[in-house]
């Protein structure tokens, strides 16, 4: 655990970076601090390893105060990853993994054996050992950064805005794999960006500050989006906090409606009749092994010969499925929304249709997750 | 008969070989001052410019006294030197080193100075101390530089230790002194492309050096798409 | 404390001594040979760097031009930066005899190597976009060249000059040695000859007065020539470009020179 009590930084020519700040980070958990620039989040960061001394108040990690300790001494038991990665150019991939464990005085053997596991931890091949930074591209700097942050195993890892600077797809892969990554290693993580939508995806608990270094909010992620401390966190979270904030509630207890569908080989007429009980204007068409195939309107029913097979008739397509059992609201309501027919289709695992879903019945299951503010929501509909 | 077979005759006289006075002896004694002003001012340069380029501190002052002393004209210090203790090795090697000592202190300060604040900033975030940091990080980054104020340094010092010979310690500004007194322009020709020569050699020997301790990493077009660059 | 002072005092007071000395023989003399030398000084190496400026554009503009043109255009000036001047001018002197080209022409020579390379720099930084913007708004290869490529090199053009000029005011003296070297002449003549030091620092002071009164001249001439630069430069703290340069080094320039 990682404590700031009432600390400050203020600077000699009169700038605060960091006003009275009281933050706890829970041992295990991701924290992140996000906040615009001058809000003094990598200042608050870099108290935690003594690379910014506070000119008032304490940062203790487990109880003990930060200070005590040696700064060198004390940080490299802490992993420090930055923006760029700030890898040593004239060193390999392997030796830059290494620096720590060299520092510490592990033998080399030892020291490449970590480098080793480390790389095929943060997913680089091995033949990238004997390579120099710059034969790298961004995103593989970055996991060299993070692997060498890693690998004196340090219980705390401290990350500065680290993937800020790579492009949006390689960003989104390598927030995929920190989550995969803490999934495993269970670390206190420190990590600071100016994301709100990278602070949401990967923090347990999200500190807001704003600018003059004062914390404005600290929540869960879906808390801060529900429920914003005031017009300043409202602002920065984003206009569309409502429609983000359903990633945090599962589909899978949204009600599908499976007597929409029809299978291949049926005949318009059998359609017009279930068309007609169910008083839907649209069917769901499947094929044989019951994927979908696309949507059918009772209007185009209507047109049909009796006798003609409904996967031959004129089919709108079905847009993006969700999967029930692990996809959020937000991803079921995304898909209706781009459906032609204003419906999203559910899948199972396996990708067999499940059922359909109408925009009057996410409507209905929004709204319950909306009033329903007592589930924390954060143990689940993630990823 | 023209004036390149005249130098080539002079270079195949036999007595121009042999002697205290030869061109082996001349060579011999151009390279020791050379080198002994060399390492004298890379002994001063380096350490202020590696100090003052890890610390930021008195960095403007080392600067400073690197202009000034780029401005200082290299036949007044020797004179004054001469004056004040004499003829001998030291003027000579005090006003070569007065020359060696700017461009090795400013490259280094540099090399220092650029190494990206990202990169020290990383290595201090990971526990390194002051004297890793300059060690593991700053001296190898700064490599490049530094041979390259090393080079400068060199050859302006193997170009202008031809003055020695008017202090009476030989080299081989000595051809070209006597060359101009006897009027003998093979002579000075010759001294000349004696110098030029050591000077070629010199920038070949500081090639070696480069490809021999500049970390691989930092030789970016060395290593541009194989895996197994070593 | 006051032992202190005093054996300070006591220490340098031959150095005191000198600079009043020096200081008298400056005075007393500036009329006969100071005066004179120094302005032989200022003509010798103005009108070298001048030269060498004249050479260096054309050479650059042409190696910037055709790729080809400038590893040996290169090589060659480094292969004249390496010759002996004392050589250079001993082997002028039958042709130009006395006159102030035995100095003049060396010294130029030497300033390419230096000169150059900023030159090509300088035009190379000129970006690409802007570049093409000129030839867009119908810029033929000459307009352009003076009204857009070499305006934008002319901070590092100055850069190279004042490296150049600082190098050439303080090897002028060498020319002393042919009966040509300005204040180098005070030194030798008046200082090495009778065995004075008074007119040795004299010369050496005012070489290096005169070598930081033309970098001043330049700086102030590339806040005249480039009103647009004036702005920035230091201003953006911590910033990677502006942390490299570090004023009145020009190492850059002398790395380049030596490459």
């Amino acid at each position: 655990m990682i404590t700031f009590e009432g600390v400050s930084k203020r600077y000699p020519d009169g700038t605060v970076a960091v006003d009275h700040l009281d933050l706890t980070v829970p041992t295990g958990h991701t924290t992140v601090l996000v906040g615009s620039s001058g809000s003094g989040k990598t200042t608050a960061l870099r108290m935690i390893n003594r690379m910014v001394e506070p000119t008032a108040g304490t940062v203790a990690i487990d109880g003990d105060d930060v200070r005590g300790q040696d700064p060198p001494v004390l940080r490299r038991s802490i992993g420090y990853v930055i923006q760029q990665a700030g890898l040593f150019p004239h060193r390999t991939v392997a030796d830059n993994i290494a620096t720590v464990p060299q520092l510490l005085g592990w033998s080399k053997r030892r020291a490449r054996e970590r480098s080793r596991e480390l790389m095929d931890l943060v997913g680089l091949e091995p033949a990238h050992s004997s390579r120099y930074p710059h034969q790298l591209s961004g995103g593989q700097q970055q996991r060299v950064g993070v692997a060498r942050a890693l690998a004196a195993d340090p219980p705390v890892l401290l990350m500065d805005e680290p993937f800020s600077a790579v492009d949006p797809v390689v960003r989104a892969g390598l927030q995929d794999e920190l989550l995969r990554l803490q999934a495993e290693l269970r670390k206190t993580v420190v990590f600071v960006t100016h994301d709100i939508e990278e602070a949401v995806k990967l923090g347990d608990s999200i500190a807001v500050l704003r600018p003059g270094g004062r914390l404005a909010q600290v929540d869960s992620p879906e808390r801060l989006l529900a429920e914003p401390a005031d017009d300043f966190v409202e602002s920065f979270v984003g206009y569309d906090r409502g429609v983000r904030r359903l990633s945090f509630f599962p589909a899978r207890d949204l009600p599908l409606r499976s007597d929409v569908i029809v299978g291949e080989g049926e005949t318009a007429a059998v359609a017009r009749e279930v068309a007609a009980t169910t008083g839907e204007p649209w069917l769901l068409v499947v094929d044989s092994r019951r994927r979908p195939l696309g949507w059918v309107s009772a209007d185009a029913l209507a047109a049909a010969a009796d006798d003609r097979d409904v996967a031959e008739l004129d089919l709108v397509g079905y847009g993006h499925i969700f999967t029930v059992s692990t996809d959020s609201l937000r991803a079921a309501l995304d898909a209706a929304v781009l459906s032609p027919a204003g419906r999203a289709v559910g899948v199972a695992d396996d990708g067999t249709v499940l059922g359909a879903v109408d925009q009057t019945e996410l409507g209905s299951a929004i709204w319950a997750a909306g009033s329903d503010d007592d589930r924390s929501g954060t143990e689940d509909g993630r990823g | 008969m023209n004036i390149a077979s005249e130098v080539a005759s002079w270079f195949a006289q036999p007595q121009n070989w042999s002697g205290s006075g030869g061109i082996p002896v001349r060579f011999a004694e151009h390279v020791y001052y050379s080198v002994l002003a060399l390492l004298a001012a890379a002994a001063i340069a380096v350490p202020v410019g590696l100090l003052t380029g890890h610390t930021g501190r008195g960095g403007f002052l080392a600067i400073s006294l690197a202009n000034f002393a780029r401005a200082l004209p290299t036949i007044g210090v020797l004179t004054l030197v001469v004056l004040g203790m004499g003829l001998g090795l030291t003027p000579v090697l005090v006003a070569l080193v007065a020359l060696a000592v700017p461009p090795i202190l400013v490259n280094t300060y540099e090399g220092v100075r650029g190494v990206d604040p990202q990169v020290t900033d990383a290595a201090r975030g990971m526990g390194m101390r002051g004297g890793e940091v300059l060690a593991r990080l700053e001296v190898p980054m700064a490599m490049p530089l530094i041979l390259l104020g090393l080079r400068t340094a060199a050859i302006q010092v193997v170009s202008t230790a031809t003055i020695a010979a008017y202090v009476g310690i030989g080299g081989l500004g000595r051809f070209i002194v006597d060359g101009q007194s006897q009027q003998r322009i093979e002579q000075i020709l010759g001294g000349a492309l004696l110098v030029v020569a050591l000077a070629l050699a010199v920038t070949g020997l500081f090639t070696l050096l480069r490809r021999w301790v500049v970390a691989p990493g930092l030789r970016r077009r060395a290593a541009a798409s194989s895996s197994t660059a070593s | 404390m006051v032992e202190a002072v005093r054996a300070a005092l006591a220490f340098t007071e031959p150095l005191w001594g000198w600079a009043v000395q020096s200081w008298q023989w400056g005075w007393s003399n500036f009329d006969d040979p100071v005066g004179p030398m120094l302005a032989e000084h200022v003509l010798l190496s103005y009108a070298s760097v001048l030269i060498g400026l004249a050479l260096a554009v054309p050479l650059g503009v042409l190696s910037v031009r055709y790729r080809v043109v400038y590893p040996p255009v290169l090589g060659g000036v480094n292969a004249l930066y390496a010759v002996p001047s004392l050589a250079l001018f001993f082997l002028l002197l039958p042709y130009t005899a006395f006159t102030p080209w035995t100095a003049i022409l060396p010294l130029a020579l030497y300033t390419l190597a230096i000169l150059v390379p900023n030159v090509v720099d300088g035009l190379n930084q000129v970006p690409d976009h802007v570049r093409q913007a000129a030839v867009a708004m119908g810029f033929g290869p000459l307009r352009r060249l003076l009204r857009v490529e070499l305006p934008v090199a002319v901070p590092v053009i100055i850069a190279g000059l004042r490296v150049a000029s600082v190098a050439t005011i303080s090897m002028v003296s060498v020319a002393s040695l042919v009966g040509l070297g300005g204040l180098g002449g005070v030194i030798l003549t008046y200082g090495f000859a009778r065995d004075f030091a008074a007119p040795v620092v004299v010369g050496i002071a005012l070489s290096v007065a005169l070598a930081f009164a033309t970098d001043g001249l330049l700086v102030l001439a590339q806040r005249a020539l480039t009103p647009w630069a004036r702005d920035r430069g230091p201003a953006r703290r911590g910033g990677r470009s502006a942390r490299r340069r570090i004023p009145g080094t020009g190492a850059r320039a002398r790395e380049e020179a030596a490459a």
